[in-house]
């Protein structure tokens, strides 16, 4: 790797990310502590103060995933006007939000004790103020007595810094199961 | 001690058994032996007497768009390959190579030349003829005929307006038969007169509950209200949409039927009092909807099925919802576990718009992230496990008595017919009268001679 120095300080790669090692450690240092903000405020339920952390024009999206031989894997997740299992916007997010905080939100009530993951944090892109960023997730939740669930997978998301902080402009969620093994996903991602 | 519990245990278990599947069924009372979620015994005779005889949905032909195109699905628990052969004819494959039993495919979609086995590379055409073997010559020395080798198949696949079923059984009556205008009316209800096809992508997920729950819920009106009390109270769902009061119920052979929402006099008359453009933007404005303001339609549906909202079940297990853009298969996995697999369609002949709109209200609705189904799940899940439960499942059986006794099967002049009435129970009784029909009769002809016509008068 190559020692970045005062000089090169402020050039970019072609990903528009920046060269030196400086620079580089505090976007990965911002991108990690706003991923990590945003799931603790997720596990203790404050959803609407999660809601603050989007932008108004985010697409929060999880594709389906299939079984596919490994000369077929291009067909492996759905496209984006498929069928997927989430394809929000902000004003269906905010339903969601409004439907766990009203009451009679079944699968929510008792609430699912959840825990985020997010590992493998790495900015792939950089573009004006729009940062590409691919991480791992493990969200584990358990219910009631006994029930359990847990999702592994990958999620694209695009941090766009508005007025010096981030927020979440496009999260796309990449799950490793096909058939999903829960009853449902009433859980944020 | 121990030996007078298992004495005890096993001569209930005796006793269970010399019961008849109509003596789970209480019809005259609407009650349901809680006995019939649960047990291993029974479950794996409905795998046999409901699965293995009845016409299972596979796919829609637009989902096999080539030769060799297929689409991996159950009948019952035995995985089974949709297939497009090289005469274009849908073949309904077995997925086990008779060698060994290993299966032949083990991706749920795809496009494929042929299908070969991975243990020893038996390959099977697409038409499920052996067409090669591995030291055929060499090592079988001419005592391996390949023409008895083929892979098995399913006895009979037919269509009905692009949507593909199978049935192992021979003697099954033909699909059309099956199906009779209550089934019919059923997929009608999806606008077949439009060139359909499947949106990419099947929801599937796994909910831990007895197959038979899943079913009877799509003809449940009267769980909107407080199951879905969350969509509605936060403004995403109307709840005159979810829980209307007029109600209308079809009741067919074999167990098929449509029940929920009918267009009440009020709303026909309002819809008579506009204009033709109008009354074009009221159904243009439902996604998906618009067709049925035409005339093949009306002809289609019929003068009763054109009134309907309401959900159709194609005994025993699939679901036409959502206003007809979704299919929705009740796949069992176990008696305590099935697969719900979601199947979207869209006009393809329709503006990008539109279909834009059914797939978004698709995803927003139902799937186990729609604001409707994730709160579904829970409740069968609870069913199921509180029917294990020795004392409850031997004391009470299951109410489905609403309405029982109260209502008039009315019959149109075509023919069509129906009750209105108000939110009911009446096809959720149906589905479990027809279910102890198919799990008592011995085999088609049986079924055939002894199974409940559609009811007239008092029901």
């Amino acid at each position: 790797m190559r020692i970045a120095s005062e000089s090169n300080a402020g050039t970019r790669n072609p990903d528009g990310l920046p060269e030196s090692i400086d620079a580089k450690m505090r976007l990965q240092y911002e991108v990690e502590q706003f991923l990590y903000e945003e799931a603790a405020l997720l596990d203790e339920r404050r959803f609407s103060e999660w809601l603050d952390f989007l932008t108004d024009d985010i697409h929060y999206w999880m594709p389906i995933r299939r079984t596919t031989t490994a000369k077929d894997t291009e067909n492996e997740f759905t496209e984006i006007g498929q069928m997927a299992f989430f394809d929000d916007d902000k004003e269906l997010l905010t339903a969601r939000v409004r439907k766990m905080a009203v009451g009679y939100a079944w699968s929510e009530d008792p609430p699912s004790r959840t825990r985020h993951f997010v590992t493998n944090v790495r900015p792939i892109a950089m573009h004006g103020d729009d940062v590409t960023v691919e991480a791992n997730f493990h969200l584990y939740r358990t219910r009631l007595e006994s029930e359990e669930d847990g999702w592994r997978g990958r999620r694209r998301d695009v941090l766009r810094r508005v007025s010096s902080q981030f927020r979440l402009a496009k999260r796309h969620i990449y799950l490793e199961q096909t058939v999903l093994l829960s009853p449902n996903l009433s859980n944020i991602f | 001690m121990r030996n007078e519990k298992w004495r005890e245990e096993t001569g209930l278990r005796a006793a269970e058994k010399a019961r008849l599947p109509s003596d789970f069924i209480d019809v005259e009372h609407g009650l349901v032996d809680r006995k019939i979620f649960t047990d291993e015994a029974i479950y794996k005779d409905e795998l046999k007497r409901i699965f293995g005889r009845a016409w299972n949905f596979m796919c829609h032909e637009s989902q096999l768009p080539e030769v060799g195109s297929f689409f991996m699905n159950y009948i019952g628990e035995d995985q089974v390959i949709a297939v497009r052969d090289r005469e274009g004819v849908i073949q309904v494959l077995i997925n086990t190579c008779p060698h060994r039993g290993n299966t032949v495919c083990r991706a749920e979609q795809g496009k494929t030349r042929s299908f070969m086995c991975a243990y020893h590379g038996w390959n099977f055409d697409l038409n499920g003829d052996l067409i090669g073997v591995p030291g055929l010559d060499e090592f079988y020395r001419g005592g391996l005929k390949r023409e008895d080798w083929g892979i098995s198949k399913a006895a009979k696949v037919q269509s009905y307006k692009g949507f593909v079923f199978a049935t192992f059984d021979p003697q099954s009556p033909d699909l059309d038969d099956y199906l009779g205008w209550v089934g019919k009316l059923g997929l009608d209800l999806m606008g077949t007169d439009r060139e359909l096809v499947a949106v990419p992508g099947v929801q599937k997920n796994r909910i831990r509950c007895n197959w038979k729950l899943a079913v009877d819920n799509l003809f449940d009106w009267y769980h909107p209200k407080i199951s879905h009390a969350s969509a509605i109270r936060s403004g995403f769902f109307d709840e005159k949409l979810l829980y209307p009061a007029d109600q209308m119920v079809m009741l067919g052979e074999y167990g098929h039927a449509v029940s929920g929402p009918k267009i009440t006099m009020a709303e026909e008359e309002a819809l008579a009092a506009l204009s033709d453009s109008e009354r074009k933007a009221v159904f243009d404005s439902l996604p998906g909807q618009s067709w049925r303001f035409t005339e093949s339609a009306a002809e289609t549906l019929g003068p009763v099925g054109i009134k309907s909202r309401g959900h159709p079940n194609i005994f025993p297990n699939l679901w036409v919802s959502t206003g007809g853009t979704q299919l929705c298969l009740r796949v069992p996995r176990g008696p305590a576990v099935t697969e719900l697999w979601w199947f979207t369609f869209v006009d393809k002949n329709a503006p990008e718009e539109q279909k834009r709109k059914v797939v978004r209200m698709a995803t927003h609705f139902f799937g186990p992230a729609g604001l409707l189904e994730q709160d579904d799940g829970e409740n069968w899940n609870h069913s199921t496990r509180t029917c294990r439960e020795t004392m409850t499942s031997r004391r009470r059986p299951l109410n489905f008595a609403m309405g029982k006794g109260q209502d008039m099967v009315e019959v149109d002049p075509s023919g069509q017919s129906r009750v209105e009435t108000v939110i009911n129970e009446h096809a959720q009784l149906w589905l479990y009268r027809s279910w102890a029909e198919w799990m008592e009769a011995e085999d088609w002809p049986a079924l055939i001679a002894n199974h409940a016509a559609e009811p007239r008068g008092r029901i």
